[in-house]
């Protein structure tokens, strides 16, 4: 029985080594810096919104939670568009040559980013499309489609063949299967997939570093020069920045947790 | 079903070729570079040889990296392996099954944090002066204490918020694992009287050994995207003590010399080496 209070005790910690940290970051962003920057760490304190307004009045900010957006989003867009008609066809007719494709789209993950970057740079200059929005969405619906494709394979493989056919038996073609069969039964698994592909791009940093200089610069690359200023680094506007950035994906939590407990849940049959 | 459909082409063929476009173009190019002298401030070139390739072995820092990039790797793996098994099965054996999809969820968190939040986030918690990590430190000893200074500590510091944000989600993975398993071996040894280690240690990872191998290799493969953690925390530094191979690279392309030629033969260098190694650790283990 002592085990199972030690065992219980350490689940808590553990959990607390997770929450403490961003509880912390939260509050932190509410501090002037006198309350932010003592030796001993302060937990009453006057809350103060200049940090967030700060942050939030910043066109740099604004300018770079917008790009983030619109990129993000129609990456999103076009790993949806492209993905999942991939993803449908690999499920659906699995022969030697879709695992092929299949092996090959999980393979563009082993790429280092670090490999591409440098060549999409250069060939984005030559183009003349090097700091845009439109050469980033183009970027980056490499990695949002093949994540999407990769993801939602399993969600397709757990449509009910039965059901698929008693459409064809009511007369639907293959890709009448497609959107209105398949798709609307498969959509809750589907979400799953695109909300992890948009959290990835979303956190993307590397690439966004290397491929933009200020017009279509997103939202981590403006939270990471926010702590170069030198000496005089504003942890309290720092922190708020940190939170804006973190909102999107922990919006997505939920989604994302059901979209796990269902692909365990479907191995287990 | 009809394999006559023209589906699985239309289907297929457009997104496939996309996506071989948009991944072979750079690949192609950066190989083309790396033959190079090109220079981020001029437009003309020559094509060289292999002589940047031959320079790299002869280039400390670029062997340095190499080090550095080899001890990440398993540092990070092995972390996130150890605090996910361990967590995993303490998840298993004492939490209820409602309070396991509580912890599910909160143990999610750090992964879906962006990299630079997570770097944030932990590099003012290690703050020599005002971080809440170092405060017990200050408190007994009354001096500052600066780990990410340290070269022999700077590197395990960024280490263990890889392993913060990696290892909790992968303890999620591996509770859901254990719960898919076949419940007869567990209750079966349970009524021999094994003691709750003793049927993780003999049965339950065994049997889960396939997984975790994937998980493994999944890990090893995100752990070559260091690159924003360090660039956020460390800069490679302090000296070149955290300076992995993308760093390296970054750091002679683009920060101080210009030189995308050498800084692509070193992008080059680590994507035969992971693609070589990875697809054939994955193709042995989905053999």
């Amino acid at each position: 029985m002592i085990a199972r209070v030690i065992g219980k005790a350490t689940l808590v910690f553990c959990a607390a080594c997770v929450l403490m940290p961003l509880l912390w970051t939260l509050m932190n962003a509410f501090k002037v810096n006198a309350d932010l920057l003592t030796p001993v760490p302060k937990f009453v304190f006057e809350p103060t919104f200049d940090n967030i307004a700060y942050v939030l009045s910043r066109r740099s900010v604004f300018g770079a939670l917008y790009n983030s957006l619109i990129i993000c989003l129609s990456a999103v867009g076009i790993g949806l568009v492209l993905g999942l008609p991939a993803a449908y066809a690999i499920a659906r007719y699995p022969n030697r040559i879709t695992r092929e494709i299949q092996f090959f789209v999980l393979s563009l993950r082993f790429l280092p980013p670090v490999a591409i970057a440098i060549p999409f740079m250069v060939i984005w200059l030559n183009l003349g499309f090097y700091d845009t929005r439109l050469s980033m969405i183009v970027t980056y619906s490499l990695i949002t489609t093949s994540i999407a494709i990769w993801l939602s394979i399993p969600g397709f493989q757990s449509v009910p063949k039965e059901v698929e056919e008693a459409a064809r038996v009511d007369g639907y073609g293959p890709y009448a299967v497609f959107f209105r069969v398949a798709l609307p039964v498969a959509m809750k698994a589907l979400m799953g997939a695109l909300a992890f592909s948009f959290v990835l791009v979303w956190n993307e940093f590397m690439l966004a570093l290397m491929l933009t200089a200020s017009n279509a610069k997103t939202l981590p690359l403006v939270a990471s020069e926010m702590s170069q200023q030198g000496l005089n680094v504003p942890w309290g506007i720092l922190n708020a920045a940190v939170v804006l950035l973190s909102i999107p994906p922990l919006l997505l939590l939920g989604l994302l947790g059901n979209f796990l407990n269902r692909a365990f849940a479907q191995k287990r049959r | 079903m009809n394999r006559q459909s023209s589906l699985p082409f239309v289907f297929l063929v457009p997104t496939i070729a996309l996506l071989a476009i948009l991944a072979l173009t750079p690949t192609l190019y950066a190989l083309s570079m790396s033959f190079t002298d090109r220079s981020l401030f001029s437009p003309d070139f020559n094509y060289i040889g292999f002589e940047n390739y031959l320079q790299l072995w002869s280039d400390r820092r670029f062997l340095n990296s190499a080090v550095v990039s080899v001890k990440w790797e398993v540092i990070t793996v092995t972390g996130t392996m150890i605090l996910a098994v361990g967590l995993g099965v303490l998840m298993f054996e004492c939490a209820s099954p409602r309070a396991r999809n509580i912890y599910c969820l909160i143990f999610l968190i750090p992964v879906l944090l962006p990299r630079v939040c997570a770097a944030f986030v932990w590099k003012f918690a290690f703050h020599p002066l005002y971080g809440i990590v170092t405060y017990p430190y200050r408190a007994i000893t009354g001096k500052p204490l600066d780990l990410l200074a340290d070269p022999t500590s700077a590197l395990m510091v960024v280490a263990f918020v890889d392993i913060w944000q990696w290892g909790f989600f992968f303890a999620v993975i591996i509770v859901k694992l254990l719960e898919s398993l076949p419940p007869q071996p567990i209750e079966a040894s349970r009524l021999d009287y094994a003691r709750p280690w003793q049927i993780h240690f003999y049965i339950t990872i065994p049997m889960l050994r396939a997984p975790l191998i994937s998980l493994a290799l999944v890990k090893a493969i995100e752990s070559l995207r260091s690159f924003d953690l360090i660039y956020v925390m460390t800069r490679g530094g302090p000296g070149i003590s955290t300076e992995t191979l993308d760093m390296y690279a970054f750091s002679q392309g683009f920060i101080e010399s210009g030189k995308i030629g050498y800084a692509s033969s070193i992008a080059v260098f680590m994507l035969i080496l992971t693609i070589v190694a990875f697809t054939i650790i994955w193709k042995k283990v989905n053999k």
